[in-house]
């Protein structure tokens, strides 16, 4: 059974998750989207615990809302929405806090920079280090152009999936990317003018 | 490295290929055990969102406010008939403004017989044909005079010619402004006589045309 569960496609899994309500074929599917969705919401979040926490609440929502998923639509675009959505929120939330936060000394942030800076000396390639130039970039692109950015160029999901994904038009979603691979760029002058 | 094959892709190559070579970044082992974990212990933190119940007030609000405010607008819907409004009122030179153009429409039908008539009169025609002139142009006059104050106003080519020279017409607006055209002369106010005025002559006119007819039944009994 378990096998034959395996073979299925998302659409398929959630309708027997609907139907059956079987437990199984929400395991099949979180473990298939829960590595893609942490890629995703790190790269739009820069944090690792917020990211496992967005991505584990995504997972929630959609064992409780399963039956919000209509059959016409794509389940990843689906899936993708609520972490999507999820992500912005805990943005917006941050944003408050930041603005908001009494003690909002340097010591958090430096603490945040030191860990994100962490690497062992043997392991620093040059690489990793335009690796992490390249996150720092993405996280001061706007995230309205974040988002498209990382669902096209990072994600690799065509332009139709990030339409229903963010609910504009693909013209927007062209345009969209194209603002935000111009602002990384443009962030990113000093790697690519070499 | 991949191919880019669209211009946009093309300019951003190297950053593309460089963001397609992040490293992908992985869900923690616990991850899945922690998920379960919740969902057995129904540990649903704000995911699940309370349904809302069902509040006939909030329900009916909405088309109550749109009933309440059409009942508004009907018994407080300005009628346009019963305010007077002095300001927008159009100043009654519109009105002369369509007389004029009814009585050029009227004149250009009885232009052509004026103008023969007047040829004929400087032909020196009879009578007879002046005295048909005369009921022509005076009918034609009649209706000008609906609207142009015949006292203040000359026409030209006679003036010109001097057959009516007065001295009441002799007024340079009057001048200027009259002819063949029929032009509203100015936009001048007109007095009201005073109607006490009016009834004191009345008066002294009936007492003399009594004391008249006294003396005319005198003269005829003396006779």
């Amino acid at each position: 059974m378990n096998r034959r569960l395996t073979d299925l496609t998302d659409e398929e899994l959630i309708k027997e998750f609907q139907d059956n309500n079987t437990i199984e074929a929400y395991e099949i599917l979180v473990k298939r989207y829960k590595d893609p969705l942490m890629n995703f919401v790190y790269r739009f979040l820069g944090d690792r615990d917020a990211c496992t926490d967005v991505v584990q609440e995504t997972m929630i929502k959609f064992y409780l809302n399963k039956d919000s998923y209509r059959s016409f639509a794509k389940f990843s675009t689906w899936i993708y929405t609520i972490a999507a959505n999820l992500a912005k929120n805990e943005l917006k939330r941050r944003k408050r806090r930041t603005i908001y936060s009494i003690d909002n000394s340097d010591d958090e942030k430096s603490l945040q920079i030191e860990d994100k800076m962490f690497l062992q000396p043997d392991k620093a390639t040059d690489g990793e280090i335009k690796n992490e130039i390249i996150q720092k970039a993405l996280l001061k692109v706007k995230p309205v152009y974040r988002e498209v950015v990382i669902l096209r160029d990072i994600q690799d999901l065509s332009y139709e999936e990030i339409s229903e994904i963010t609910g504009l038009p693909i013209g927007t979603v062209k345009s969209k990317i194209n603002r935000g691979r111009a602002q990384l760029q443009k962030l990113l002058k000093n790697i690519y003018e070499e | 490295m991949k191919q880019f094959y669209n211009e946009d892709e093309i300019k951003y190559s190297k950053l593309l290929n460089d963001l397609k070579s992040l490293p992908q970044i992985k869900a923690p082992e616990n991850f899945e055990f922690n998920l379960m974990t919740r969902i057995e212990n129904k540990n649903f933190g704000d995911s699940k969102l309370p349904k809302e119940k069902f509040n006939l007030i909030k329900f009916l609000a909405p088309s109550a406010t749109v009933v309440a405010m059409f009942i508004l607008f009907i018994l407080f819907y300005p009628r346009t008939e019963e305010i007077k409004n002095e300001i927008a009122k159009q100043p009654s030179v519109a009105d002369t403004q369509t007389l004029i153009e009814k009585s050029i429409a009227s004149q250009q039908i009885q232009k052509p017989q004026i103008t023969k008539t007047e040829k004929k009169k400087t032909l020196g025609s009879s009578n007879m044909n002046g005295s048909l002139e005369a009921s022509n142009s005076s009918s034609a006059n009649s209706k000008l005079q609906d609207f142009i104050n015949s006292q203040r106003s000359v026409s030209v080519d006679d003036y010109l010619s001097g057959a009516t020279v007065t001295n009441r017409n002799m007024q340079r607006g009057n001048v200027v402004k009259s002819g063949d055209d029929p032009i509203v002369d100015g936009f001048f106010v007109e007095k009201q006589t005073d109607k006490q005025f009016i009834e004191k002559y009345r008066a002294a006119l009936d007492s003399l045309r009594k004391a008249q007819q006294k003396a005319d039944s005198l003269r005829k009994a003396l006779k």
